[in-house]
């Protein structure tokens, strides 16, 4: 492990690092989204006669919502269990900064080299994911508890494919530190692996982030805005900065764990770069090509795709230990 | 002007509410929301509940069996808030409102029983009255300043 | 160029600008807006000049808009805008040509009071000799002078004109009160026939 002055700056340093590119890719995401569907999408240089009235660029988007929703009333129903209602946001948040720690950034190792971090990260993001259940539940909405009932169905066949994914790169290096795996060498079958377990984690993101095929938590045509629905004002806002954390959580654990040598060190930042944003561009690509799948749709792909490829992948890891 | 304040500037959600009437007004609030227009270049977004809303986009007059879920509607968007009528229906009850003799079905425009900012006349109105009229509601909210009550419903 | 490139170069200038317009900003005023039709009925004009406060427009007012308000001395032809869906009705009806929709369209009210949500004409009265009740523009009285004159039968117009000076400023009730000394009173012609 490294020095402890050391990783205290970079836990530190990584809340703003990990907010500030949640927030971008947050933005890219509805940009790209944008352009798509043939229109603007949040400026970058916005109009030279409306910038003084209405700023000068809209890249920090998804922050300005953030912020603005601090600004508001916060609602509470008197049927709601309050002190879950309350406190379910902030866990989330919570559970979401802290797996940002356990993930390696180009530059920074952070806690990444811990025993078992693998294993702490992933519950971590559960855990976050958890809490955005579990305040809905707790609201007594009866959207709230349609989108909450959805949230469940949906997590447990992702987390199939995070766990089928994750375990099968962790088998191959032997070895569940992040920073380790973070760091491993490439060969012949580890790009076959990095495939087939790159696919399961791509997949299990498009569930977690509710990305089109997969948004039937927050179906707004149908359960007004799902899980959300009852949360207002500084609540509303601290699920969203929870979700802004976990965008960035899940697409440096995929470039940790997919793409090896990337977040090592500070010389592959480009490379990190651009393996994010192709990664969102991806994503986008996924969210504007597909209509919403049904909740039972989408557990009968998630098992169709999922067992198949989690099987294939186990065995090229396996295969991989057995050689080495 | 805090980071706040500007925030809100800078990030509206609308709340579209259908009160009764023609459709014509919602197609053209939709218009004015779609590529042609595309309202996300400002921020401005549709939301699906209106604890999320900051303004609320009122169309068509309305019914009187729809007036307790206006008022719920209203009470239900958190402070600070603005109330932007489109159409003639929802500024002045149009055809539909009549003072002598009274209408059995139609109570009139939203503004009897909520206060609206926000007027934008028009049968319909174009896309672009609308998004003149929702610049204007946003003009409104930044002066009404920020509120970080916690309410109890 | 190969057939797939043709396609792949026809979907890539598709996309490669998106189709939305700059609306709020008119950096360039001549796309600021979407379309304007030719004909595009938008806020209702009135010239004062023209009005002569007849009340042609307030009859076939759909959406009860037009109101006719009569004060005193003042007469108010005004057009609510707000109930207004502008369906040019009374640009139709207007015999005095005054009303044009214009193509108008972008604007809005941040109070039901303003004086932008109204069309107003004021008129003033004319006030009965007798009765001393106010009951007719004083625009409209003269142009409805003219009128009768353009259009009548050169026959009938020497006795008509003498009558007119008689029943000029008297309000319709007192009109009727004295209609038995104008020389157009059917008793009159009555009386002739019977001779």
């Amino acid at each position: 492990m490294a020095d402890p002055v050391i990783t205290t700056i970079e836990i530190i340093l990584m809340v703003p690092v990990a907010l500030i590119l949640g927030v971008l890719f947050l933005f890219l995401f509805r940009k790209l989204n944008a352009r798509f569907q043939w229109r603007v999408g949040p400026v970058i240089r916005m109009y030279s006669d409306l910038a003084p009235l209405i700023g000068k660029t809209r890249i920090w988007q998804p922050l300005y919502d953030i912020l603005k929703l601090f600004g508001k009333d916060t609602i509470i129903t008197d049927v709601a269990h309050r002190r879950l209602f309350v406190y379910s946001p902030y866990f989330s948040l919570l559970f979401a900064i802290s797996a940002a720690f356990f993930i390696p950034f180009p530059g920074m190792e952070l806690l990444s080299s811990v025993p078992y971090s693998l294993v702490i990260a992933s519950y971590l993001i559960i855990s976050s994911i958890l809490f955005t259940i579990l305040g809905p539940v707790a609201s007594g909405s009866p959207w709230g508890a349609i989108g909450a009932r959805r949230e469940v169905e949906l997590f447990l066949v992702s987390e199939l494919s995070f766990v089928l994914s994750i375990f099968s790169i962790a088998l191959s290096s032997g070895t569940l530190v992040i920073s380790e795996i973070a760091g491993r060498g490439w060969s012949a079958p580890s790009i076959l692996l990095s495939l087939t377990s790159g696919l399961l984690l791509f997949v299990a993101m498009l569930g977690k982030l509710h990305i089109k095929p997969f948004d039937m938590p927050e179906a707004e045509a149908e359960i007004v805005a799902g899980p959300y629905t009852e949360y207002s004002g500084k609540l509303l806002g601290i699920y969203f900065l929870s979700k802004t954390f976990l965008t960035y959580v899940l697409v440096a654990l995929f470039i940790a764990l997919i793409l090896p040598p990337a977040s090592t060190s500070i010389f592959w930042l480009p490379a990190w770069a651009f393996a994010a944003m192709v990664l969102v561009f991806l994503l986008t690509v996924v969210q504007v090509l597909n209509p919403r799948y049904r909740i039972n749709n989408a557990l009968y792909w998630y098992v169709k795709v999922v067992i198949p490829v989690g099987l294939v992948s186990f065995i090229i890891a396996f295969f991989i230990r057995v050689v080495a | 002007m805090g980071i706040i304040d500007r925030a809100r500037v800078y990030s509206p959600w609308l709340y579209h509410l259908h009160c009764g009437g023609c459709n014509g007004c919602d197609i053209e609030t939709l218009a004015a929301l779609a590529p042609r227009f595309d309202a996300e270049r400002f921020g401005i977004q549709l939301v699906a509940s209106p604890r999320h809303a900051d303004i609320l986009v009122t169309t068509g007059c309305v019914p009187k069996q729809f007036i307790p879920m206006v008022k719920r509607v209203y009470e239900q968007v958190p402070e600070p808030k603005v109330v932007v009528a489109i159409g003639g229906c929802a500024c002045g009850g149009s055809l539909f409102y009549e003072e002598e003799p009274e209408n059995y079905a139609i109570l009139g425009s939203p503004d009897l029983m909520i206060p609206v900012d926000v007027y934008v006349p028009g049968c319909a109105p174009k896309p672009e009255q609308i998004i003149n009229g929702i610049v204007q509601g946003i003009l409104k909210l930044a002066a009404k300043g920020s509120s970080r009550k916690r309410r109890e419903v | 160029m190969s057939v797939p490139a043709k396609i792949l170069k026809q979907v890539l200038s598709r996309y490669s600008s998106p189709m939305t317009l700059k609306y709020p900003s008119g950096v360039d005023p001549s796309k600021k807006y979407s379309q304007i039709p030719e004909g595009l009925r938008g806020v209702p004009e009135r010239d004062a000049e023209k009005c002569v406060g007849c009340r042609a427009c307030f009859m076939v007012c759909s959406g009860r808009a037009t109101r006719i308000i009569d004060l005193g001395d003042k007469r108010t032809v005004s057009i609510f805008l707000f109930r207004c869906t502008y369906c040019a009705h009374c640009q139709e009806s207007c015999p005095e040509e005054a009303l044009k929709m214009t193509s108008k369209f972008e604007f809005t009210i941040g109070e039901r009071e303003d004086k932008g949500a109204y069309v107003d004409t004021d008129l003033e009265m004319l006030r009965c000799k007798s009765c001393n009740t106010a009951f007719l523009p004083k625009k409209m009285e003269k142009r409805v002078f003219e009128r009768l004159q353009e259009k009548m039968n050169p026959l009938v117009k020497e006795v008509v004109l003498s009558d007119y000076k008689k029943l000029e400023g008297y309000c319709p009730e007192c009109r009727r009160a004295r209609s038995t000394n104008f020389d157009t009173h059917t008793k009159k012609w009555l009386w002739l026939e019977v001779k």
